[in-house]
Protein backbone atom coordinates (compact mmCIF):
# COMPACT_ATOMS: atom_id res chain seq x y z
CA UNK A 1 0.00 0.00 0.00
CA UNK A 2 2.75 2.45 1.02
CA UNK A 3 6.35 2.02 -0.08
CA UNK A 4 9.25 4.37 0.69
CA UNK A 5 12.54 3.72 -1.14
CA UNK A 6 15.54 5.64 0.26
CA UNK A 7 13.44 8.73 0.80
CA UNK A 8 15.09 11.88 2.14
CA UNK A 9 13.62 15.27 2.84
CA UNK A 10 16.12 18.09 3.13
CA UNK A 11 14.56 21.35 4.28
CA UNK A 12 17.84 23.33 4.40
CA UNK A 13 21.20 22.39 2.87
CA UNK A 14 22.58 19.62 5.08
CA UNK A 15 19.51 19.67 7.38
CA UNK A 16 17.29 16.65 6.91
CA UNK A 17 13.76 16.15 8.20
CA UNK A 18 14.03 12.57 6.92
CA UNK A 19 17.09 10.71 5.70
CA UNK A 20 17.23 7.54 3.63
CA UNK A 21 13.92 6.15 4.88
CA UNK A 22 12.75 2.85 3.38
CA UNK A 23 9.78 0.73 4.40
CA UNK A 24 6.73 -1.02 3.00
CA UNK A 25 3.27 -1.16 4.55
CA UNK A 26 0.70 -3.63 3.28
CA UNK A 27 -2.88 -2.76 2.43
CA UNK A 28 -5.19 -3.11 5.42
CA UNK A 29 -2.39 -2.79 7.98
CA UNK A 30 -2.41 -0.67 11.13
CA UNK A 31 0.96 0.86 11.89
CA UNK A 32 2.15 3.23 14.57
CA UNK A 33 4.62 5.87 13.51
CA UNK A 34 6.58 6.74 16.61
CA UNK A 35 9.43 8.94 17.65
CA UNK A 36 10.12 12.00 19.77
CA UNK A 37 8.88 15.46 18.84
CA UNK A 38 10.77 16.62 15.77
CA UNK A 39 11.78 13.09 14.79
CA UNK A 40 10.12 13.50 11.40
CA UNK A 41 6.71 11.85 11.93
CA UNK A 42 4.69 14.75 10.51
CA UNK A 43 7.13 15.16 7.61
CA UNK A 44 6.70 11.51 6.74
CA UNK A 45 2.91 11.80 6.81
CA UNK A 46 3.08 14.97 4.71
CA UNK A 47 5.17 13.09 2.16
CA UNK A 48 2.57 10.32 2.00
CA UNK A 49 -0.19 12.94 1.57
CA UNK A 50 1.93 14.66 -1.09
CA UNK A 51 1.91 17.86 0.93
CA UNK A 52 5.72 17.76 0.64
CA UNK A 53 7.97 16.47 -2.10
CA UNK A 54 10.99 14.33 -1.20
CA UNK A 55 14.46 15.66 -1.93
CA UNK A 56 15.38 12.18 -3.11
CA UNK A 57 13.98 8.66 -3.18
CA UNK A 58 10.77 7.17 -4.45
CA UNK A 59 7.36 6.94 -2.82
CA UNK A 60 4.57 4.68 -3.99
CA UNK A 61 1.06 4.60 -2.59
CA UNK A 62 -1.18 1.94 -4.09
CA UNK A 63 -0.34 1.90 -7.78
CA UNK A 64 0.71 5.52 -7.84
CA UNK A 65 4.39 6.37 -8.17
CA UNK A 66 4.75 9.87 -6.82
CA UNK A 67 7.64 10.66 -9.14
CA UNK A 68 5.18 10.28 -12.06
CA UNK A 69 2.49 12.38 -10.41
CA UNK A 70 1.66 15.75 -11.95
CA UNK A 71 0.80 18.67 -9.64
CA UNK A 72 -2.75 18.84 -10.96
CA UNK A 73 -3.26 15.16 -10.04
CA UNK A 74 -2.34 15.79 -6.40
CA UNK A 75 -5.79 17.00 -5.21
CA UNK A 76 -7.41 13.83 -6.59
CA UNK A 77 -4.79 11.74 -4.79
CA UNK A 78 -5.50 13.52 -1.51
CA UNK A 79 -9.22 12.88 -1.94
CA UNK A 80 -8.46 9.17 -1.76
CA UNK A 81 -6.89 9.54 1.69
CA UNK A 82 -8.32 10.48 5.05
CA UNK A 83 -6.17 12.76 7.17
CA UNK A 84 -6.69 13.42 10.89
CA UNK A 85 -4.74 16.18 12.59
CA UNK A 86 -3.84 16.79 16.21
CA UNK A 87 -5.52 20.19 16.14
CA UNK A 88 -8.62 18.90 14.26
CA UNK A 89 -8.47 21.63 11.60
CA UNK A 90 -12.24 22.04 11.90
CA UNK A 91 -14.04 24.97 10.34
CA UNK A 92 -15.74 26.83 13.15
CA UNK A 93 -18.07 28.85 10.95
CA UNK A 94 -20.31 25.87 10.15
CA UNK A 95 -22.10 22.95 11.72
CA UNK A 96 -20.69 19.52 12.53
CA UNK A 97 -22.66 18.14 9.55
CA UNK A 98 -21.16 20.66 7.15
CA UNK A 99 -17.64 20.04 8.46
CA UNK A 100 -17.98 16.34 7.76
CA UNK A 101 -19.67 17.00 4.40
CA UNK A 102 -16.81 19.23 3.22
CA UNK A 103 -14.65 16.50 1.58
CA UNK A 104 -17.74 15.19 -0.20
CA UNK A 105 -18.56 18.62 -1.63
CA UNK A 106 -14.94 18.84 -2.79
CA UNK A 107 -15.30 15.37 -4.32
CA UNK A 108 -18.49 16.40 -6.16
CA UNK A 109 -20.80 13.87 -4.47
CA UNK A 110 -24.58 14.03 -4.96
CA UNK A 111 -26.79 15.59 -2.28
CA UNK A 112 -28.48 12.35 -1.23
CA UNK A 113 -25.15 10.58 -1.14
CA UNK A 114 -23.73 13.34 1.04
CA UNK A 115 -26.64 13.09 3.48
CA UNK A 116 -26.32 9.31 3.70
CA UNK A 117 -22.55 9.22 4.07
CA UNK A 118 -22.31 12.08 6.58
CA UNK A 119 -25.10 10.60 8.69
CA UNK A 120 -23.39 7.21 8.65
CA UNK A 121 -19.98 8.68 9.52
CA UNK A 122 -21.42 10.73 12.38
CA UNK A 123 -23.30 7.72 13.68
CA UNK A 124 -20.11 5.69 13.54
CA UNK A 125 -18.24 8.19 15.71
CA UNK A 126 -21.24 8.63 18.02
CA UNK A 127 -22.09 12.21 17.06
CA UNK A 128 -25.27 11.75 15.01
CA UNK A 129 -27.26 13.82 17.50
CA UNK A 130 -24.71 16.66 17.36
CA UNK A 131 -24.93 17.21 13.60
CA UNK A 132 -26.49 20.65 13.92
CA UNK A 133 -24.10 21.87 16.61
CA UNK A 134 -21.17 24.15 16.01
CA UNK A 135 -17.88 22.33 16.76
CA UNK A 136 -16.90 25.12 19.16
CA UNK A 137 -19.48 24.03 21.72
CA UNK A 138 -18.24 20.44 21.76
CA UNK A 139 -15.49 18.87 23.88
CA UNK A 140 -11.97 18.18 22.62
CA UNK A 141 -12.75 14.47 22.25
CA UNK A 142 -15.91 15.22 20.31
CA UNK A 143 -14.05 17.63 18.08
CA UNK A 144 -11.46 14.99 17.35
CA UNK A 145 -14.25 12.57 16.46
CA UNK A 146 -15.64 15.13 14.00
CA UNK A 147 -12.17 15.22 12.43
CA UNK A 148 -12.19 11.43 12.19
CA UNK A 149 -15.69 11.37 10.69
CA UNK A 150 -14.53 13.92 8.13
CA UNK A 151 -11.48 11.80 7.32
CA UNK A 152 -13.47 8.62 6.76
CA UNK A 153 -16.65 10.01 5.20
CA UNK A 154 -15.39 9.49 1.64
CA UNK A 155 -14.44 5.92 2.59
CA UNK A 156 -10.71 6.22 1.88
CA UNK A 157 -8.47 3.20 1.68
CA UNK A 158 -5.73 4.97 3.60
CA UNK A 159 -6.11 6.87 6.86
CA UNK A 160 -3.26 9.09 8.07
CA UNK A 161 -3.41 10.33 11.64
CA UNK A 162 -0.97 12.90 12.97
CA UNK A 163 -1.00 12.72 16.77
CA UNK A 164 -4.81 12.63 16.90
CA UNK A 165 -4.80 11.94 20.64
CA UNK A 166 -2.12 14.51 21.43
CA UNK A 167 -4.45 16.90 23.24
CA UNK A 168 -6.77 14.34 24.81
CA UNK A 169 -6.87 12.62 28.17
CA UNK A 170 -6.14 8.85 28.34
CA UNK A 171 -9.79 7.69 28.40
CA UNK A 172 -10.73 9.75 25.36
CA UNK A 173 -7.49 8.71 23.64
CA UNK A 174 -8.47 5.06 24.06
CA UNK A 175 -11.92 5.84 22.66
CA UNK A 176 -10.38 7.50 19.62
CA UNK A 177 -7.95 4.64 19.22
CA UNK A 178 -10.85 2.17 19.17
CA UNK A 179 -12.45 4.13 16.37
CA UNK A 180 -9.28 3.80 14.29
CA UNK A 181 -9.18 0.09 15.07
CA UNK A 182 -12.78 -0.26 13.84
CA UNK A 183 -11.90 1.44 10.56
CA UNK A 184 -8.84 -0.75 10.22
CA UNK A 185 -11.00 -3.82 10.83
CA UNK A 186 -13.13 -2.79 7.87
CA UNK A 187 -10.07 -2.86 5.62
CA UNK A 188 -8.71 0.70 5.87
CA UNK A 189 -4.92 1.02 6.05
CA UNK A 190 -4.03 3.18 9.04
CA UNK A 191 -0.75 5.01 9.63
CA UNK A 192 -1.02 6.51 13.10
CA UNK A 193 1.67 8.93 14.28
CA UNK A 194 2.03 9.21 18.04
CA UNK A 195 4.64 9.57 20.74
CA UNK A 196 2.19 8.59 23.48
CA UNK A 197 3.97 5.67 25.16
CA UNK A 198 0.88 4.53 27.08
CA UNK A 199 -1.02 4.21 23.80
CA UNK A 200 1.88 2.26 22.27
CA UNK A 201 2.00 -0.02 25.29
CA UNK A 202 -1.74 -0.62 25.34
CA UNK A 203 -2.25 -1.22 21.64
CA UNK A 204 0.53 -3.45 20.36
CA UNK A 205 0.52 -2.78 16.63
CA UNK A 206 3.55 -2.75 14.29
CA UNK A 207 5.66 0.37 14.52
CA UNK A 208 7.87 2.51 12.41
CA UNK A 209 10.25 4.27 14.75
CA UNK A 210 11.98 7.48 13.78
CA UNK A 211 14.97 9.08 15.43
CA UNK A 212 16.19 12.42 14.11
CA UNK A 213 14.74 11.72 10.68
CA UNK A 214 16.12 8.23 10.38
CA UNK A 215 14.11 5.05 10.61
CA UNK A 216 15.62 3.14 13.52
CA UNK A 217 13.20 0.30 13.73
CA UNK A 218 10.12 -1.27 12.21
CA UNK A 219 8.12 -4.28 13.17
CA UNK A 220 7.25 -7.03 10.72
CA UNK A 221 3.83 -7.55 9.24
CA UNK A 222 2.11 -10.78 8.39
CA UNK A 223 2.10 -11.99 4.82
CA UNK A 224 -1.63 -11.19 4.48
CA UNK A 225 -0.89 -7.58 5.27
CA UNK A 226 -2.96 -7.53 8.44
CA UNK A 227 -1.17 -5.81 11.23
CA UNK A 228 -0.19 -7.86 14.23
CA UNK A 229 1.07 -6.74 17.60
CA UNK A 230 4.66 -5.68 17.35
CA UNK A 231 7.66 -7.23 18.98
CA UNK A 232 9.36 -5.33 21.76
CA UNK A 233 12.50 -4.96 19.66
CA UNK A 234 11.25 -4.30 16.20
CA UNK A 235 13.69 -4.66 13.38
CA UNK A 236 13.52 -2.98 10.05
CA UNK A 237 11.02 -4.29 7.50
CA UNK A 238 13.52 -3.94 4.70
CA UNK B 1 -30.65 7.05 33.19
CA UNK B 2 -30.72 8.64 29.78
CA UNK B 3 -32.77 6.81 27.18
CA UNK B 4 -30.65 5.57 24.32
CA UNK B 5 -31.75 7.03 21.00
CA UNK B 6 -32.43 4.35 18.38
CA UNK B 7 -29.67 4.32 15.72
CA UNK B 8 -32.10 4.99 12.86
CA UNK B 9 -33.42 8.05 14.69
CA UNK B 10 -29.97 9.57 15.27
CA UNK B 11 -28.99 8.97 11.68
CA UNK B 12 -32.19 10.64 10.54
CA UNK B 13 -31.48 13.56 12.87
CA UNK B 14 -28.04 13.91 11.31
CA UNK B 15 -29.47 13.84 7.79
CA UNK B 16 -31.95 16.54 8.77
CA UNK B 17 -29.03 18.78 9.66
CA UNK B 18 -28.20 19.11 5.97
CA UNK B 19 -28.79 22.54 4.50
CA UNK B 20 -30.56 23.27 1.18
CA UNK B 21 -29.66 20.92 -1.67
CA UNK B 22 -28.05 23.63 -3.84
CA UNK B 23 -25.47 24.49 -1.17
CA UNK B 24 -23.87 21.03 -1.49
CA UNK B 25 -22.80 21.34 -5.11
CA UNK B 26 -19.42 22.90 -5.88
CA UNK B 27 -20.95 26.03 -7.43
CA UNK B 28 -23.72 26.24 -4.85
CA UNK B 29 -21.21 25.89 -2.04
CA UNK B 30 -19.13 28.73 -3.47
CA UNK B 31 -22.19 30.97 -3.86
CA UNK B 32 -23.52 30.12 -0.40
CA UNK B 33 -20.11 30.87 1.15
CA UNK B 34 -19.93 34.20 -0.69
CA UNK B 35 -23.41 35.25 0.40
CA UNK B 36 -22.74 34.07 3.95
CA UNK B 37 -19.56 36.15 4.00
CA UNK B 38 -21.44 39.29 2.88
CA UNK B 39 -24.14 38.61 5.48
CA UNK B 40 -21.67 37.87 8.25
CA UNK B 41 -19.79 41.13 7.74
CA UNK B 42 -22.86 43.24 6.98
CA UNK B 43 -21.45 46.62 7.98
CA UNK B 44 -18.09 46.15 6.24
CA UNK B 45 -19.86 44.82 3.13
CA UNK B 46 -22.27 47.75 3.12
CA UNK B 47 -19.41 50.27 3.38
CA UNK B 48 -17.53 48.52 0.57
CA UNK B 49 -20.65 48.52 -1.62
CA UNK B 50 -21.24 52.22 -0.93
CA UNK B 51 -17.61 53.06 -1.77
CA UNK B 52 -17.90 51.03 -4.97
CA UNK B 53 -21.30 52.52 -5.79
CA UNK B 54 -20.13 56.09 -5.30
CA UNK B 55 -16.91 55.43 -7.23
CA UNK B 56 -18.79 53.90 -10.14
CA UNK B 57 -21.67 56.43 -10.02
CA UNK B 58 -19.68 59.20 -11.70
CA UNK B 59 -18.63 57.12 -14.74
CA UNK B 60 -22.22 55.87 -14.96
CA UNK B 61 -23.57 59.44 -14.88
CA UNK B 62 -21.02 60.42 -17.50
CA UNK B 63 -22.19 57.52 -19.65
CA UNK B 64 -25.80 58.68 -19.34
CA UNK B 65 -24.84 62.35 -19.92
CA UNK B 66 -22.67 61.47 -22.90
CA UNK B 67 -25.57 59.61 -24.45
CA UNK B 68 -27.89 62.59 -23.85
CA UNK B 69 -25.35 65.01 -25.36
CA UNK B 70 -24.97 62.75 -28.36
CA UNK B 71 -28.74 62.92 -28.77
CA UNK B 72 -28.65 66.71 -28.47
CA UNK B 73 -25.87 66.88 -31.05
CA UNK B 74 -27.83 64.71 -33.47
CA UNK B 75 -30.97 66.81 -33.05
CA UNK B 76 -29.00 70.01 -33.65
CA UNK B 77 -27.49 68.54 -36.76
CA UNK B 78 -30.87 67.47 -38.04
CA UNK B 79 -32.18 71.06 -37.71
CA UNK B 80 -29.32 72.57 -39.71
CA UNK B 81 -29.93 73.80 -43.27
CA UNK B 82 -28.42 75.68 -46.22
CA UNK B 83 -30.25 78.44 -48.05
CA UNK B 84 -29.85 78.76 -51.80
CA UNK B 85 -30.98 82.22 -52.97
CA UNK B 86 -32.19 82.08 -56.56
CA UNK B 87 -31.71 84.57 -59.39
CA UNK B 88 -34.49 87.20 -59.69
CA UNK B 89 -35.25 85.80 -63.11
CA UNK B 90 -36.27 82.38 -61.72
CA UNK B 91 -40.04 82.01 -61.58
CA UNK B 92 -41.89 80.42 -58.66
CA UNK B 93 -42.68 77.43 -60.87
CA UNK B 94 -39.03 76.89 -61.78
CA UNK B 95 -37.96 77.47 -58.18
CA UNK B 96 -40.37 74.87 -56.86
CA UNK B 97 -39.26 72.44 -59.58
CA UNK B 98 -35.62 73.01 -58.64
CA UNK B 99 -36.45 72.32 -54.97
CA UNK B 100 -38.17 69.06 -55.94
CA UNK B 101 -35.23 68.06 -58.12
CA UNK B 102 -32.68 68.71 -55.33
CA UNK B 103 -34.78 66.84 -52.76
CA UNK B 104 -34.16 63.61 -54.65
CA UNK B 105 -30.43 64.19 -55.15
CA UNK B 106 -27.63 62.62 -53.11
CA UNK B 107 -26.77 64.09 -49.71
CA UNK B 108 -30.03 66.02 -49.37
CA UNK B 109 -32.74 64.86 -47.00
CA UNK B 110 -35.40 67.49 -47.66
CA UNK B 111 -35.95 70.81 -49.42
CA UNK B 112 -38.49 73.59 -49.15
CA UNK B 113 -39.09 76.32 -51.70
CA UNK B 114 -39.82 79.81 -50.39
CA UNK B 115 -41.35 82.04 -53.01
CA UNK B 116 -40.58 85.77 -53.22
CA UNK B 117 -44.01 86.64 -51.73
CA UNK B 118 -43.54 84.14 -48.92
CA UNK B 119 -40.08 85.57 -48.21
CA UNK B 120 -41.56 89.07 -48.05
CA UNK B 121 -44.28 87.94 -45.67
CA UNK B 122 -41.69 86.24 -43.43
CA UNK B 123 -39.50 89.36 -43.51
CA UNK B 124 -42.42 91.56 -42.50
CA UNK B 125 -43.33 89.17 -39.71
CA UNK B 126 -39.86 88.70 -38.23
CA UNK B 127 -38.04 91.93 -38.96
CA UNK B 128 -38.31 95.23 -37.09
CA UNK B 129 -37.92 97.06 -40.38
CA UNK B 130 -40.61 95.03 -42.12
CA UNK B 131 -42.68 98.14 -42.93
CA UNK B 132 -39.66 99.95 -44.43
CA UNK B 133 -39.65 97.54 -47.33
CA UNK B 134 -42.95 98.98 -48.57
CA UNK B 135 -41.11 102.23 -49.39
CA UNK B 136 -39.17 100.40 -52.09
CA UNK B 137 -42.31 99.92 -54.15
CA UNK B 138 -41.35 96.43 -55.28
CA UNK B 139 -40.34 93.15 -53.61
CA UNK B 140 -36.52 93.05 -53.48
CA UNK B 141 -36.33 89.57 -51.95
CA UNK B 142 -35.35 86.62 -54.15
CA UNK B 143 -36.99 83.22 -54.10
CA UNK B 144 -35.01 80.68 -52.07
CA UNK B 145 -34.70 76.97 -51.49
CA UNK B 146 -34.04 75.71 -47.96
CA UNK B 147 -31.94 72.56 -48.16
CA UNK B 148 -31.71 70.10 -45.26
CA UNK B 149 -28.66 67.91 -45.85
CA UNK B 150 -28.40 64.30 -44.75
CA UNK B 151 -27.00 63.95 -41.23
CA UNK B 152 -24.14 61.92 -42.77
CA UNK B 153 -23.13 64.94 -44.86
CA UNK B 154 -23.24 67.16 -41.77
CA UNK B 155 -21.24 64.78 -39.61
CA UNK B 156 -18.65 64.10 -42.30
CA UNK B 157 -18.12 67.84 -42.76
CA UNK B 158 -18.85 67.68 -46.52
CA UNK B 159 -21.35 70.56 -46.38
CA UNK B 160 -18.89 72.81 -48.24
CA UNK B 161 -18.81 70.33 -51.12
CA UNK B 162 -22.60 70.23 -51.21
CA UNK B 163 -22.77 74.03 -51.23
CA UNK B 164 -20.26 74.17 -54.08
CA UNK B 165 -22.34 71.67 -56.03
CA UNK B 166 -25.49 73.80 -55.54
CA UNK B 167 -23.67 76.94 -56.68
CA UNK B 168 -22.91 75.37 -60.03
CA UNK B 169 -26.59 75.61 -60.89
CA UNK B 170 -27.25 78.71 -63.03
CA UNK B 171 -30.49 79.48 -61.19
CA UNK B 172 -28.58 79.96 -57.93
CA UNK B 173 -27.24 83.37 -57.07
CA UNK B 174 -25.60 82.42 -53.78
CA UNK B 175 -25.67 79.73 -51.08
CA UNK B 176 -25.60 80.68 -47.41
CA UNK B 177 -25.12 78.47 -44.38
CA UNK B 178 -23.75 78.66 -40.87
CA UNK B 179 -22.75 75.50 -39.09
CA UNK B 180 -20.57 77.10 -36.41
CA UNK B 181 -23.06 76.30 -33.66
CA UNK B 182 -23.24 72.64 -34.66
CA UNK B 183 -19.48 72.39 -34.89
CA UNK B 184 -19.07 74.03 -31.49
CA UNK B 185 -21.59 71.68 -29.95
CA UNK B 186 -19.92 68.67 -31.51
CA UNK B 187 -16.55 69.84 -30.20
CA UNK B 188 -18.02 70.25 -26.72
CA UNK B 189 -19.60 66.80 -26.90
CA UNK B 190 -16.27 65.29 -28.04
CA UNK B 191 -14.41 67.05 -25.23
CA UNK B 192 -16.92 65.95 -22.62
CA UNK B 193 -16.70 62.40 -23.93
CA UNK B 194 -12.91 62.46 -23.82
CA UNK B 195 -12.71 63.92 -20.31
CA UNK B 196 -15.53 61.61 -19.23
CA UNK B 197 -13.71 58.63 -20.68
CA UNK B 198 -10.51 59.51 -18.83
CA UNK B 199 -12.39 60.07 -15.58
CA UNK B 200 -14.27 56.82 -16.09
CA UNK B 201 -10.97 55.02 -16.63
CA UNK B 202 -9.43 56.42 -13.41
CA UNK B 203 -12.55 55.74 -11.39
CA UNK B 204 -12.83 52.25 -12.81
CA UNK B 205 -9.24 51.61 -11.77
CA UNK B 206 -10.14 52.92 -8.32
CA UNK B 207 -13.10 50.52 -8.19
CA UNK B 208 -10.76 47.69 -9.22
CA UNK B 209 -8.37 48.58 -6.40
CA UNK B 210 -11.24 48.73 -3.90
CA UNK B 211 -12.47 45.30 -4.99
CA UNK B 212 -8.92 43.94 -5.02
CA UNK B 213 -8.26 45.20 -1.50
CA UNK B 214 -11.56 43.81 -0.22
CA UNK B 215 -10.79 40.45 -1.78
CA UNK B 216 -7.33 40.42 -0.20
CA UNK B 217 -8.93 40.90 3.21
CA UNK B 218 -11.41 38.18 2.32
CA UNK B 219 -8.54 35.85 1.41
CA UNK B 220 -6.97 36.46 4.82
CA UNK B 221 -10.31 35.70 6.49
CA UNK B 222 -10.70 32.49 4.48
CA UNK B 223 -7.12 31.32 4.81
CA UNK B 224 -7.86 28.53 7.29
CA UNK B 225 -10.73 27.23 5.16
CA UNK B 226 -8.54 27.23 2.07
CA UNK B 227 -5.78 25.37 3.90
CA UNK B 228 -8.20 22.73 5.16
CA UNK B 229 -9.73 22.44 1.68
CA UNK B 230 -6.26 21.97 0.21
CA UNK B 231 -5.50 19.20 2.74
CA UNK B 232 -8.78 17.49 1.89
CA UNK B 233 -7.95 17.41 -1.80
CA UNK B 234 -9.51 20.58 -3.17
CA UNK B 235 -8.01 21.95 -6.35
CA UNK B 236 -7.13 25.62 -6.69
CA UNK B 237 -10.33 26.31 -8.65
CA UNK B 238 -12.51 24.96 -5.85
CA UNK B 239 -10.63 27.15 -3.36
CA UNK B 240 -10.75 30.23 -5.56
CA UNK B 241 -14.34 29.98 -6.73
CA UNK B 242 -15.96 31.53 -3.61
CA UNK B 243 -13.52 34.44 -3.88
CA UNK B 244 -14.38 34.87 -7.53
CA UNK B 245 -18.08 34.86 -6.65
CA UNK B 246 -17.55 37.43 -3.90
CA UNK B 247 -15.77 39.67 -6.42
CA UNK B 248 -18.64 39.23 -8.88
CA UNK B 249 -21.20 39.96 -6.15
CA UNK B 250 -19.35 43.08 -5.04
CA UNK B 251 -19.10 44.23 -8.65
CA UNK B 252 -22.75 43.55 -9.45
CA UNK B 253 -24.12 45.06 -6.24
CA UNK B 254 -21.73 48.00 -6.61
CA UNK B 255 -23.15 48.49 -10.11
CA UNK B 256 -26.70 48.43 -8.71
CA UNK B 257 -25.80 51.07 -6.10
CA UNK B 258 -24.04 53.16 -8.77
CA UNK B 259 -27.07 52.93 -11.08
CA UNK B 260 -29.42 53.98 -8.28
CA UNK B 261 -27.20 56.96 -7.40
CA UNK B 262 -26.87 57.90 -11.08
CA UNK B 263 -30.62 57.67 -11.75
CA UNK B 264 -31.36 59.80 -8.66
CA UNK B 265 -28.74 62.33 -9.79
CA UNK B 266 -30.11 62.30 -13.32
CA UNK B 267 -33.64 62.91 -12.09
CA UNK B 268 -32.34 65.83 -10.05
CA UNK B 269 -30.79 67.54 -13.10
CA UNK B 270 -33.52 66.62 -15.60
CA UNK B 271 -35.87 69.53 -14.86
CA UNK B 272 -33.16 72.26 -14.91
CA UNK B 273 -31.73 70.77 -18.13
CA UNK B 274 -35.16 70.70 -19.77
CA UNK B 275 -35.79 74.29 -18.66
CA UNK B 276 -32.44 75.34 -20.17
CA UNK B 277 -33.34 73.56 -23.39
CA UNK B 278 -36.67 75.42 -23.52
CA UNK B 279 -34.85 78.74 -23.11
CA UNK B 280 -32.98 77.94 -26.35
CA UNK B 281 -36.32 77.09 -28.01
CA UNK B 282 -35.14 73.53 -28.37
CA UNK B 283 -37.48 70.54 -28.31
CA UNK B 284 -34.69 68.52 -26.75
CA UNK B 285 -35.65 66.85 -23.45
CA UNK B 286 -33.30 64.85 -21.26
CA UNK B 287 -34.49 61.25 -21.47
CA UNK B 288 -34.17 58.73 -18.64
CA UNK B 289 -31.41 56.10 -18.79
CA UNK B 290 -32.60 53.09 -20.75
CA UNK B 291 -32.75 49.51 -19.50
CA UNK B 292 -29.96 48.68 -21.98
CA UNK B 293 -27.70 51.36 -20.50
CA UNK B 294 -28.35 50.08 -16.97
CA UNK B 295 -27.78 46.53 -18.20
CA UNK B 296 -24.41 47.60 -19.65
CA UNK B 297 -23.47 49.25 -16.34
CA UNK B 298 -24.34 46.09 -14.39
CA UNK B 299 -22.47 43.83 -16.83
CA UNK B 300 -19.37 46.05 -16.79
CA UNK B 301 -19.36 46.30 -12.99
CA UNK B 302 -19.76 42.52 -12.69
CA UNK B 303 -16.76 42.03 -14.97
CA UNK B 304 -14.85 44.60 -12.90
CA UNK B 305 -15.62 42.58 -9.77
CA UNK B 306 -14.36 39.37 -11.34
CA UNK B 307 -11.21 41.03 -12.71
CA UNK B 308 -10.55 42.68 -9.30
CA UNK B 309 -10.92 39.30 -7.61
CA UNK B 310 -8.73 37.54 -10.16
CA UNK B 311 -5.98 40.12 -9.88
CA UNK B 312 -5.84 39.95 -6.09
CA UNK B 313 -6.15 36.20 -5.65
CA UNK B 314 -3.62 35.13 -8.23
CA UNK B 315 -0.58 35.33 -6.00
CA UNK B 316 -2.06 34.26 -2.62
CA UNK B 317 -3.75 31.15 -4.06
CA UNK B 318 -0.59 30.32 -5.96
CA UNK B 319 1.37 30.60 -2.71
CA UNK B 320 -1.15 28.40 -0.95
CA UNK B 321 -0.97 25.79 -3.70
CA UNK B 322 2.81 25.84 -3.51
CA UNK B 323 2.62 25.56 0.27
CA UNK B 324 0.25 22.64 -0.14
CA UNK B 325 2.68 20.96 -2.48
CA UNK B 326 6.00 21.90 -0.96
CA UNK B 327 5.12 22.42 2.65
CA UNK B 328 5.58 25.51 4.73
Amino acid sequence: MIAFEHVSLEYLPGRFALQDVSFTLSAGSFTFLTGHSGAGKSSLLRLVARLERPSSGEIQVGNIHYSHLRPRQEPALRQQMGIVFQDNQLLLDRSVFDNVAFPLIIGGYRYNDIKTRVSAALKRVGLADKALENPQVLSGGEQQRIGIARAVVARPKLLLADEPTGNLDPDISAEIMHLFMQFNASGVTVLFATHDQSLLDTFRYPRLQLLNGTLTGASRETASGQATPSSRNPDNVR
Amino acid sequence: MARKTPPSMTQETAANAAGPRWTYTKRGYALAQSLRQLKRHKFASLITLLVLGITLALPVMLLFASSALQQLGSRSIEGESLTAYLQDSVSDLDGAALATQWASSEGIRETRYISREEALALFRENSDIGSAIDALGENPLPGAVIIYPDSNVLRAGTVDALAARLRTNEAVERVQYDLRWVRRLQAVVSLVQLVGGMLALFLTLTALLVIGNTIRLELLRRRSEMEVASLLGAGSFFMNRPILYIGALYGLLGGVVASIIAVIGFNAIKQPADDLSSLYESTFRLSHPTATQIGIVLAVSLVLGVVGALSSMYRPSQQLTQRGSNGS
